[in-house]
This record gives C-alpha cells, sequence and structure tokens, in this order.
C-alpha cells in the first residue's frame, strides 16, 4: 500500500513536470526524414488482473485501425506512395509509437498522426481482427516457432510469477478471451493520457511544427494514470528449474536468470556491463560461455548473458531502444543443445545414453560464472573489454531512429544520454571497480532455470538434475577423436561440478502462458505491492 | 548464420521467426525501407536512387574494389562479398557445405589463431558477423574508421591463409548442427526445405542453404572436401570488398591493394544443373497442429537481371497484388478476416527461382477458399491492366521505401552486396531503380502470363490435416 501512495506522488510530481511537456529533440539538420516517437509510461504492468494483454491491444488497435476521418484501408492507401509508416510496441512499462516519413510528406503525413492518437476509431471490426491475432500469438505461435523465444519468456513467467512482471505482453490466454472494446476505450483514456506522454523527434523539422504538436498532444485525455508500481522479481531460494516438455523438440532450450538491483539508471552499470561483456556478449565469439560451448565443444549455436532485457535475441544482432525497464534481472541463455533422442539417432556409439547436453552445459556455466566470482577479471582481459565495449556502444545509434530510441529510453533512466555518459564511466573504470561489482550483483546459489525440451528428455533430465547425477559429455566418436586432452580433462571436473537444484517441475507446453491466476499465491500478490 | 535475401526485420507479431520464404517475401512489401528523396524530388529519372557516387576499382587479379564515402563520421562499414553459396552445392552429400565454410573462416590462420583473431576483432570494437544464402556468403564488420586497416589486415590474413586443423574442422560441424536446431523448431523453416525440394529436381536450389541434416551430421568427414571448397570459392576473382563511411577511394583502394594485390587467382567455374521446366503443378504438405494454417503458392519466376524488364515488372506487380495497400489484402484480411496476413514476392537469385505467395489463415477449412481467391487475383491480372495512377503510386513508394532506409553505413553496405553477388556490379542498384521507372501496364499484363501458370506452381501448406487438401 505504502508503495502504491509513493507511486501516486510520483505520477502527481510527474504531472507537474509534464504541464511544460517532456520533449526529447534531436535536431538532423541532413537528414532527409523525420522520426517522431510517442513514448508512454504505461506498459503491460498496468494491464487489470484478468484483462492480461489490454495494453498491448489498445496500442495495437490504435496503429492497426483507423482515424475519425479515414478508415485503416482509407490510410494505408494514402500514405503508400510516399513510403510513410508507423508501427506500435508495447513492454512491460511502456508503450511507444513510432512515425517515419520523408520529410517532404510530413506536413500531409501529419493530420494521420493527429488523428491516430487523439480520435482513434476503435471499431468493432478493427477490434476483432487485432485482437484475434494476439490470441493466435500467445495461444500458438509462441509455443511453436522458436523454442529460444518461448523459453526466454517462460523464464519471465517464472521469474516474476504472482507479480505484475510476470505475464507476456501480449497477455494471457484466459485474459485476452475476456477484453472487450469497451475496455481498449477505456484503457486508452485512462492510460494514455497527456500527463504521462514524452515526445521524441528527430530529423530537420522547424521549431513551428514542434509547437503544434505539442499543442495537439495535450489534447489526450487529462486523466492522471495510477500506474503501479513495477513488481520486483523475488530471489529464488536456491536453484529451481521448470522443463516445458513438447512434441519433437530436436533440441533443449535453455533461459535462466536471477533478479538483480541495478539498471541503466546506476553508475555501477558501467562495470557490470564489462563483467558481462567478457563472460557472454551477446553473439560474441570472444565472449568466455560461447568459447567453453560452443567453440571448443561445438554443443550449440551460441551462449550468451544479459543484464537488462535485450528484445528479440534471436533477430536483433545489436540492443534495441524502446524496453527500458526498472525491474531487472541477470540471464543466461543457452542455445538448444542436443537431447539423448537425438544424439542417439546420429550416433549408433551413443545408444545407451540417458540424457543430453543440457545438464552438463549448465553445469559448465555455474564453473565458469563461480571462477569469474572467486578470481575476478585480469586487468588484460578488463582492458581490452572495456575498450570493445566504449567503441561498439556507439554502433547501438547509428541511425536516427534508434539514435532518438536510446535518447528516449535515457531519459527513463533518469539520464540524459546513456550511450556517452557510459563512455564516460567505462574510461575512467578500474578493473578493481568491476570485480567489487561482479561479486556484489553475481552469484550462483540461487536462480531459476526455464528448459524446453522433448518430451522424451523432460523426465530423464529432471531427474538427473534432482539427483545431481554427474553429466558425462557424450560425444560422437569423431567428435572425440578430436578434442585435446585438456578439455577432455576439464570435462571431469565439469560433468561432476556441484549443482545443487532444489526443485525440478515439469510442465506440458499446453500449460504455459495460460492465465496469470493459476499460478498466483497470496505472497505473489502482497509482494507486488511491496 | 544462414540466410535467404536481405536479413529482415520482424514482419508484425504473427510470426516470431519468418522462414526464409517469407523473408523474401516480405522484404518485397515491407522491407524495401531502403532511399533517398533528394535522388528524385524533381521526378528526375536520370538521377540514380542512391545519392552517393559507388566508386569502383579492380585490382589486377580480379577482385573489385567499392568504396561509397558517407557522412558517419568516425565509422565505417566493411564488407567481403563472395560470390558463392549453397547454388554451388553440386556434389551430393555436401548440401549445407557454403555456409559450413563460413564458420570455418573463423577457425584461424598460421599469423593468426583463433584466439589471436578473436581478440584482434574485439580490440577494434567492431559489430562483425557473416552469413550466407544461395548465391554467396557475406563477411562484415562496422566499426571505427580509423581500426580500418587492422580489419583489411585480419581479414586479407584470413582469406589468403586460412588454415585449420582436422580437429577443428570437426568441432566446428558440431555449432552448424547447433544453428539447424535452434532453427527446426519453425514449422517455417521445415516448411521451406519442402518447397524447395519440390519446386527443383535438379538444380541446386533444391536444397536450402542450411542444407539436409544428415549431410550436416556428416559433415566432420568432410575435411578434405573442405579444403577444395577453400580452393575453388576463396579467390579474387569471387570476392568484392566493399566500404561505405567515413572514408575515400584513395584510401580504400591503396589498402586493397596493400592487403589483397598478391591474392592468387584461381580457375574454377561452378557448373550448375539448369532446372527443366517444370510440367505439372506440384504439392507438398506438413501436418501440424497447433500451429496457424498456412498456405504458400510458389511459382517459376525469372533470374534477376539488371536489365530485363521481367523482374522489375514483377517487382512492382507483387506490390500492386499483395501488398496491405491490394484488394486482396484489403478483403481477405480486413473484411473478410479470414487470412491474417498475406504477402507475395519473386526471389532475387542469380538463376530462375520462385515468386512466393504466402498467407497465415484463421481457419484450416478456408485454404480452398484463399487459394481460389489468390488464383483469381493472378488471372485477373493476366487481362486487367492496373490503374495508371496505382502503377505511378507504386513507384514512388518503392523508390521512398529505399530512400527512408539508406540512413547509416550498415545498410548501405547491405544494400550494395545484394546487388553485388546477384550481377557483380553494385551499380545493378541503379540499373533496377531506374527499370522500375520505366514499367508500363503493359509490362504487367506480360509478366502475369509468363510467370502465374498452373504447371509451374508448387502448392505448399502447413495445417492439422494429413495431406494437402487443396485443388
Amino acid at each position: 500500500m505504502k508503495s502504491k501512495i509513493i507511486s501516486a506522488l510520483i505520477i502527481l510530481f510527474a504531472t507537474l513536470t509534464a504541464n511544460a511537456q517532456d520533449v526529447i529533440e534531436l535536431k538532423m539538420p541532413k537528414s532527409n526524414k523525420i522520426v517522431i516517437k510517442l513514448m508512454f509510461r504505461n506498459g503491460s504492468i498496468c494491464d487489470p488482473k484478468g484483462k492480461e494483454g489490454l495494453t498491448e491491444l489498445t496500442t495495437s488497435l490504435i496503429t492497426e485501425g483507423g482515424t475519425k476521418e479515414l478508415t485503416h484501408s482509407q490510410i494505408t492507401d494514402k500514405i503508400y506512395p510516399w513510403s510513410a509508416s508507423y508501427s506500435a510496441s508495447a513492454d512491460k512499462e511502456v508503450s511507444i509509437f513510432t512515425f517515419e516519413v520523408p520529410k517532404v510528406f510530413l506536413s500531409q503525413f501529419y493530420p494521420i498522426i493527429k488523428g491516430l492518437m487523439l480520435t482513434p476509431s476503435f471499431t468493432q471490426d478493427d477490434f476483432d481482427r487485432v485482437k484475434s491475432n494476439q490470441q493466435n500469438y500467445v495461444d500458438q505461435v509462441i509455443r511453436a516457432s522458436s523454442d529460444e523465444e518461448y523459453s526466454k519468456k517462460a523464464l519471465e513467467d517464472f521469474l516474476f510469477r504472482g507479480t505484475n512482471y510476470q505475464h507476456l505482453v501480449s497477455g494471457t490466454s484466459q485474459g485476452l478471451k475476456t477484453i472487450t472494446l469497451e475496455d481498449v476505450k477505456s484503457h486508452y483514456k485512462n492510460f494514455f493520457s497527456r500527463s504521462n506522454i514524452t515526445i521524441g523527434i528527430a530529423g530537420d523539422y522547424t521549431p513551428d511544427f514542434l509547437a503544434k504538436m505539442k499543442s495537439d498532444m495535450n489534447a489526450l485525455s487529462p486523466v492522471v494514470p495510477v500506474i503501479p508500481a513495477p513488481a520486483k522479481a523475488k530471489m529464488p531460494d536456491g536453484i529451481n528449474v521448470e522443463i516445458v516438455s513438447k512434441d519433437n523438440a530436436l533440441g533443449s532450450a535453455i533461459f535462466a536468470g536471477f533478479p538483480i538491483d541495478i539498471t541503466r539508471a546506476k553508475d555501477d552499470f558501467a562495470a557490470l556491463m564489462v563483467a558481462n561483456s567478457w563472460m557472454g556478449e551477446h553473439r560474441k565469439s570472444y565472449s568466455r560461455l560461447y568459447q567453453k560451448i560452443r567453440e571448443a565443444r561445438s554443443m550449440n549455436y551460441g551462449d550468451y548473458t544479459y543484464i537488462e532485457w535485450y528484445e528479440n535475441g534471436g533477430g536483433n544482432m545489436l540492443p534495441a531502444p524502446g524496453v527500458p525497464r526498472s525491474s531487472n534481472y541477470f540471464s543466461i541463455w543457452i542455445r538448444p543443445v542436443q537431447t539423448a533422442k537425438g544424439l542417439k539417432g546420429q550416433y549408433p556409439e551413443l545408444s545407451d545414453i540417458s540424457i543430453g547436453h543440457a545438464h552438463y552445459a549448465f553445469r559448465m556455466v555455474l564453473r565458469e560464472m563461480d571462477n569469474l566470482i572467486q578470481k575476478g577479471m585480469t586487468p588484460e582481459s578488463f582492458e581490452l573489454t572495456r575498450d570493445f565495449l566504449r567503441s561498439y556502444m556507439k554502433l547501438y545509434i547509428q541511425s536516427p531512429e534508434r539514435q532518438l530510441g536510446f535518447l528516449m529510453d535515457s531519459h527513463f533512466y533518469g539520464r540524459k544520454d546513456y550511450i556517452m555518459e557510459m563512455d564516460k564511466l567505462l574510461a575512467k573504470l578500474t578493473v578493481a571497480d568491476v570485480n567489487t561489482a561482479i561479486k556484489k550483483y553475481w552469484q550462483t546459489k540461487n536462480m531459476d532455470i526455464l528448459i524446453i525440451t522433448d518430451k522424451t528428455e523432460a523426465e530423464p533430465l529432471a531427474k538427473s538434475l534432482r539427483e545431481n547425477a554427474p553429466s558425462p559429455m557424450s560425444y560422437s566418436n569423431t567428435l572425440k577423436s578430436a578434442l585435446s586432452n585438456d578439455i577432455l580433462e576439464e570435462d571431469k571436473v565439469v560433468e561432476k561440478y556441484p549443482m545443487p537444484v532444489k526443485s525440478v517441475k515439469v510442465v506440458s507446453s499446453d500449460e504455459t502462458f495460460r492465465s496469470t491466476e493459476a499460478t498466483k499465491d497470496s505472497k505473489g500478490v502482497l509482494k507486488m505491492e511491496k | 548464420m544462414v540466410i535467404r535475401e536481405i536479413e529482415l526485420l520482424f514482419y508484425f507479431r504473427l510470426l516470431i521467426q519468418t522462414n526464409q520464404h517469407m523473408k523474401k517475401i516480405i522484404t518485397f512489401i515491407t522491407a524495401a525501407f531502403l532511399l533517398l528523396s533528394n535522388a528524385f524530388a524533381g521526378n528526375n529519372t536520370d538521377e540514380k536512387i542512391l545519392p552517393y557516387p559507388i566508386h569502383q576499382k579492380k585490382l589486377a587479379n580480379g577482385a573489385n574494389v567499392v568504396t561509397v564515402p558517407y557522412d558517419s563520421p568516425g565509422l565505417a562499414a566493411f564488407y567481403i562479398v563472395i560470390r558463392a553459396g549453397s547454388r554451388d552445392e553440386i556434389e551430393p552429400g555436401h548440401t549445407g557445405f557454403a555456409h559450413f565454410f563460413e564458420h570455418m573462416m573463423f577457425r584461424g590462420t598460421e599469423k593468426y589463431s583463433k584466439e589471436k583473431y578473436s581478440e584482434v576483432l574485439k580490440s577494434t570494437g567492431a559489430s562483425a558477423n557473416a552469413n550466407t544464402s544461395e548465391d554467396r556468403t557475406l563477411y562484415h564488420m562496422t566499426g571505427s574508421a580509423d581500426k580500418l586497416e587492422t580489419m583489411f589486415e585480419v581479414e586479407s590474413d584470413r582469406f589468403q591463409n586460412l588454415k585449420y586443423s582436422q580437429q577443428d574442422f570437426k568441432t566446428e560441424a558440431g555449432a552448424v548442427k547447433g544453428e539447424y536446431t535452434k532453427n527446426s523448431a519453425s514449422p517455417y523453416n521445415q516448411l521451406d526445405e519442402k518447397i524447395s525440394e519440390t519446386a527443383f529436381k535438379t538444380h541446386t536450389y533444391a536444397h536450402t542453404t542450411m542444407g539436409y541434416f544428415k549431410d550436416i551430421v556428416d559433415m566432420p568427414n568432410q575435411y578434405d572436401y573442405s579444403i577444395e571448397f577453400f580452393k575453388r570459392f576463396y579467390r579474387p576473382e569471387y570476392a568484392t570488398i566493399i566500404v561505405v563511411g567515413d572514408v575515400t577511394p584513395e584510401r580504400v583502394e591503396a589498402l586493397s591493394e596493400k592487403y589483397f594485390g598478391k591474392w592468387q587467382h584461381g580457375n574454377y567455374v561452378s557448373s550448375i544443373p539448369q532446372e527443366p521446366a517444370q510440367t505439372e503443378t506440384r504439392y507438398t504438405h506438413i501436418q501440424k497442429s497447433g500451429f496457424p494454417p498456412y498456405l504458400s503458392l510458389n511459382y517459376k519466376g525469372p533470374a534477376f537481371d539488371d536489365k530485363a524488364m521481367d523482374m522489375p515488372a514483377l517487382d512492382v506487380l507483387s506490390s500492386i497484388l499483395f501488398s496491405e495497400k491490394s484488394e486482396l489484402y484489403k478483403k481477405l484480411v480486413l473484411d473478410e478476416q479470414k487470412v491474417r496476413f498475406i504477402q507475395g514476392g519473386a526471389y532475387d537469385t542469380r538463376d530462375p527461382n520462385l515468386f512466393s505467395i504466402g498467407s497465415s489463415l484463421v481457419k484450416a477449412e478456408d485454404m480452398q477458399y484463399v487459394k481460389d481467391e489468390i488464383t483469381k487475383t493472378l488471372e485477373a491480372a493476366k487481362t486487367k491492366k492496373p490503374d495508371a495512377q496505382v502503377l505511378a503510386d507504386t513507384k514512388s513508394h518503392l523508390k521512398y521505401s529505399f530512400a527512408m532506409n539508406i540512413d547509416n553505413p550498415t545498410s548501405i553496405a547491405e544494400s550494395l552486396s545484394h546487388y553485388t553477388w546477384l550481377t557483380g556490379d553494385p551499380e545493378s542498384l541503379n540499373r533496377l531503380y531506374a527499370l522500375y521507372d520505366k514499367v508500363t501496364v503493359d509490362d504487367l499484363v506480360r509478366v502475369a502470363n509468363k510467370y502465374f501458370v498452373g504447371t509451374a506452381l508448387t502448392v505448399a501448406t502447413i495445417s492439422p490435416a494429413t495431406e494437402v487438401g487443396v485443388k
């Protein structure tokens, strides 16, 4: 309850300052296009209980519907020759509308932007279509397209169980079914209001244009929304594993994590960024886990770690803007490793194995994490990694759209320019700072692990994990003959590396993302309000 | 990494990862996010679509060097295109090898072991990777322009002096298997494999760039073939070096000469078996419940060509027939709500490939209806000339889409690479867009008659049914 009062006060304060309107400007006199981003502080944590998915459905209906003047179809026709585009994205704590248009068509495009934001048509037909697509995503697509993305989202459901951060931004199966058009209309009025908008603009626009847009956006709903406090994940008690069993999975997809009390807002973030980059920089061959699991042992396609949410890791090579979060967790991504069924089918010499490579892979992760926590980074590794990041981060903002997006996210974290400020922090960082941050934020005793795997692998793997049984690597004869003695010797240590698992639960794929009610308990609900 | 065509952004939420066919389809309709308005602000069709000059210099050994200076202070994108891909996998049992070889390129040389290579790469602070598709393998890095010489040095070393042990070779094969494993979760990837092998019987487009799983499992035993593969294709006559950003042609050309000038010319030319004309409608199907029903119609299309009118006309026509502005989209997606999305377009490849139309359905029982509606649209295109304004709007859309996307060195380099691997000449980009301007309504009718032919069609479906279930 206390937090509600505090958050109400924060909102009130934000409202007072927002009267002057929050605007992020990026003047680019040479640019031939205009990018506009409208960010609202109202992500899926604002979904009412039992109507999970409402925020995203509202944003989608705004961009996939029409305006008071034009139907969706008429808008498509009108903007087609200009190749103007727009889209909406919702996340846990923000919803963002992005518009891009060649500069020469800005004045013709603007009435459509204004119409979509201020007078969306919200027709029953558009609602039915958009809701059906969202329901289809939650019911079918997420479960049956990429086991990697599935495991990532299911981990979040596991880590944040019983809180407003648990459910998919797209909602739950049950929640979506109950949402009506009236719900969308009222959610729009209550949460997409002038008091919680930040306006972002990049390109060669005129001051008059910006002034008009600012003035128009003041016609958004005057409601001051009550934004719930973003839930913090509860630190898991020991290592807990959830295995999702599905038909015909060729591999075991793994995501694991534990909450960390740090975001981009804290200066320590720079130190943790260096440690994370060394251990598991996204899609980079020079990080530790990648070298141990993929490069030396050929177990999978890649292995990475994260100190904040990384949108669409399967597709993005560089982090995307637009997903700022105040509730954070450390995560480990082990891309699909082989199952026993798969290995047996590939190599006759492995016909007697009972589990695939998941148990071994995770032991390797724990050992590498423990080593880093105990020994810290070397000065040489630190220098190389820090210098890498100082250059690499500048690639995050190659295009105007990304540059504007990162600036708006900076604002969310109370920073002016995250990329430039991190560069300064990185410049003055020492190896001691990094090693202190590692000890402060990382540990291996408490975490949740989520594994999506074939139904033939689920129970044997669960048994192996429960019993903390040795998990020797099962190489084909050809590969084994190619591996150095050092690797085989290291395997003997890793296969027995202590991995005390407190609980293992096997669930069917059909049971995931149904609703939040089934898994909610009073403890979890209480936690949400702390 | 395996990709087909320009790496694409997500389509909307219906798909987590689009399959390779969808990627191409979507490429054309939505991802033509590519150009700059000043190139045609005055409707001057003599101006090139890329508003920056493309500097080219061919080295004596045949390697081509392409430089496009671009205002991105301190940044440069450095790309190397090798015009060999899964199309060149002509020997049986070696499907997926071009892609596997792309992985081997990261396994070191005598001068730079794989560890040293990684360390140097890391020191450049670049975003670097590689990917393979049917016709080419692409190596890329974007980073500080002041690290350009280091990039040239390490890249030239591995392209000329790659040396890996049998051990490293056997080990890397597992990573490729891991890539197949992660991709296999998507039914679209599974369907992609089936479409390729159904539509093509002799050409190497019959297998995907990823290759067959059995060939991937056997890769550790193909060391000798890998040496042969390197000797064949990692040669200057197959290579184009592309640099875009805060650079000058003089500097890029001097660095190219210094680091790639001694690269030895080869003499291998792939003999790709040509596909005979298809004479009957073919079908393939995946039975899958718990997944949105999917219908894919694949007609045999033309090869990419920057001089003939067929491909530009098909590109324009696919936008008119299947984009969100199209009548069919509005009928099936917006009005009737029987379809979640529909997309259509032709593949850009060196040899004739497919014109694909893909559609995700709300209900499997509408499969025949949706197929009939698509077929009716294609038949109508054979006689009905589109409105002149629609044609003009589509041309405008294509150009502005391009203009909107080239706002950073990486996307310009991607675009130049695309046309380089298709024809060997990045100027094909400018030529293609010049041809778009010349497309007439008669061209649209002509290509519809030429390519939308039932005997050249492969129908592919995903549904809970045991077989195709559409005629």
